[in-house]
């Protein structure tokens, strides 16, 4: 286990060595995500001069927005970071890892959590004081409720990096699942039953009930978190269980590094 | 310490198509503390079986053992003793330092970076890379790039490092130092190299032995040293002033052993194998008839690309 703390150790590292080298690109990222934010926020209003939605709409606006950043961040810590390696020559000498690929990636997608709740929260906090809502940041509910999230999307992230590394170049369809994505946050998995099934949807569900609703986890039920974050787990099992029926077929073809 | 035993690599074909037979039932053996090189024209299944002997890619059939461990049923286990280089330069993260990049490496295969301060300084120092340590590698030069990725290689402690062509792209200097470091790795630490490459002063200067393969299959196997004996042929170079005539040309090409290497109005050179000692005569003989001067006749020195492509041509039955 200590071994399996010093890959993490390396990945945090990593991770922070290149967000001080490039700050610049880092901070513009969070920038171009700000601006979005703030076009979103611009178009809104917009509707709702006109349609007249409730004000409380706004708040579940900044919540979805957030966490469609931090789902994507996830989902592109796996799919990316197989893309990449792939591309840049290193997907190799990490596969020939002692500890086996999957726990490099693992560590990888922790490291990635950490570095991207930062940027969420800077993001949020920028979000909450230009709309002027306030939500409700209770944090000992809503981790068990985010980390349940992001498995599904890191299992997406996985599935999409099994398929990129059979069939390669297929980024204009990797794009889609950024919108795929949103469409699972704004699933109304609260109200309708099946939804839950679907990844990142019936999270997203409770994540609102925590910060728009004003819920706890004792309020909302620890058998809706159980059930959610067991969902997760099986997004999780089923997109790695996809990542490594594609690893095994381009072992065969001989394509594992190339891209 | 590798046992390889009638390894094949079929890869699959598109669509109703026949596959490909990259490596055909091909068996060897290396051992410990050895320079192996692995050499054979391009697409004769190297770089196929070098990525088969890491793991990446599944082989059709046969089996691969290392330190005595079976690389299909225990991959990481087997994988433990072994580090490689295979995109060369690419192997490394660009964007990281020297430093970095080892320290990363090293924590990857299941190593304390901290517990490995002296030997990240010695391999910074080994590989003349102490000064550049904190330099990111997409500003070294290649072959500084390439000595970091065998550096980090090295780093994991393995006992087999596999190298995909390690000095493809890198000048004569480059080139000269990497091969002087393979063979110091090889005689301090004790550590089986096997490489492949299309450089035959590094097989001629560093390897102890060398696999041929051509189209899958091994085609020699057999000491540096051994192939260079068993195709000695002495060969001729002979420099005559001036250009040919037509029937001094016709001669000296209706003999086998004579190649014209080069011809122009000034000079002209020709090599002779001389695998009768008549021939050189005969050549001198037709050289005299039209009074060509003769500049030099010096004797080449057999060098290892010549016996390669003697051993593809199909001389390898002695082998």
């Amino acid at each position: 286990m200590l071994r399996k703390g010093l890959l993490l150790q390396a990945f945090f590292k990593k991770e922070l060595i290149l967000f001080r080298r490039y700050l610049h690109n880092s901070v513009g990222g969070m920038i171009t995500l700000y601006v979005i934010f703030l076009l979103l926020v611009g178009g809104f209003q917009g509707v709702r001069a006109l349609v007249g939605v409730g004000a409380d709409t706004l708040e579940g606006l900044v919540v979805g927005y957030v966490l469609w950043i931090f789902m994507l961040s996830t989902y592109q810590d796996v799919w990316y970071t197989v893309r990449t390696e792939a591309q840049e020559g290193t997907l190799e000498q990490l596969y020939m890892s002692a500890h086996g690929f999957g726990w490099v990636m693992g560590a990888k997608v922790v490291a990635g959590f950490f570095t991207n709740l930062i940027m969420v929260a800077v993001l949020l906090a920028a979000a909450l004081l230009t709309t002027g809502v306030s939500v409700n940041l209770d944090f000992w509910s809503l981790l068990p409720l985010v980390i349940g999230t992001l498995l599904g999307s890191a299992g997406i992230g996985f599935a999409v990096g099994g398929i990129t590394l059979v069939l390669k170049r297929i980024d204009s369809y990797t794009q889609m699942v950024q919108f795929l994505l949103i469409a699972l946050v704004g699933a109304p998995a609260g109200r309708i039953i099946w939804m839950r099934l679907l990844p990142c949807s019936y999270g997203s569900a409770l994540i609102n009930r925590v910060m728009v609703g004003g819920q706890n986890l004792s309020q909302i039920g620890f058998g809706h978190v159980a059930a959610m974050i067991l969902i997760g787990v099986g997004h999780l099992l089923a997109g790695y269980g996809i990542y490594k029926f594609c690893e095994q077929r381009a072992m065969i073809q001989g394509t594992l590094g190339h891209y | 310490m590798i046992q390889v035993e009638a390894l094949e690599k079929v890869y699959p074909g598109r669509k109703g198509q026949a596959g490909v037979k990259a490596v055909d039932n091909i068996s060897f053996g290396v051992h410990e503390g050895e320079l192996l090189g692995f050499l054979g024209p391009n697409g004769a299944g190297k770089t196929t079986t070098v990525k088969m002997l890491c793991g990446l890619i599944r082989p059709s059939s046969g089996r691969i053992f290392i330190n005595g461990i079976d690389l299909l049923q225990r991959r990481i286990s087997a994988l433990a003793d072994v580090s490689a280089v295979l995109e060369g330069n690419r192997n490394i993260y660009w964007r990281l330092t020297a430093q970095e990049n080892l320290e990363f490496f090293a924590a990857v295969r299941g190593l304390n970076p901290a517990r490995l301060r002296n030997e990240i300084g010695y391999y910074l120092k080994l590989f003349n890379l102490t000064e550049k340590r904190d330099v990111e590698a997409r500003k070294l030069s290649r072959g500084m790039q390439q000595k970091l990725a065998i550096a980090v290689a090295l780093i994991s402690q393995s006992k087999v490092v596999l190298l995909d062509e390690p000095t493809l792209g890198l000048d004569v200097q480059a080139s000269y130092e990497i091969r002087q470091l393979l063979k110091q790795i090889v005689k301090e630490q004790g550590r089986t190299v096997i490489l492949t490459t299309h450089d035959m002063n590094v097989v001629q200067d560093a390897c102890q032995r060398v696999i041929i393969v051509n189209e899958g299959r091994i085609v020699a196997n057999d000491s540096v040293h051994n192939l260079l004996d068993l195709f000695k042929v002495k060969v001729y170079r002979i420099t005559v002033q001036g250009g040919l005539t037509a029937e001094q040309r016709q001669a000296l090409l209706a003999m086998e052993e004579v190649i014209i290497e080069e011809e122009s109005p000034i000079q002209t050179a020709i090599s002779v194998r001389l695998e009768e000692s008549q021939i050189l005569y005969r050549v001198i003989g037709v050289l005299e008839s039209n009074h060509s001067p003769i500049e030099s006749i010096d004797q080449d020195q057999n060098n290892f690309e010549r016996v390669f492509l003697q051993i593809l041509e199909g001389g390898s039955q002695g082998a």
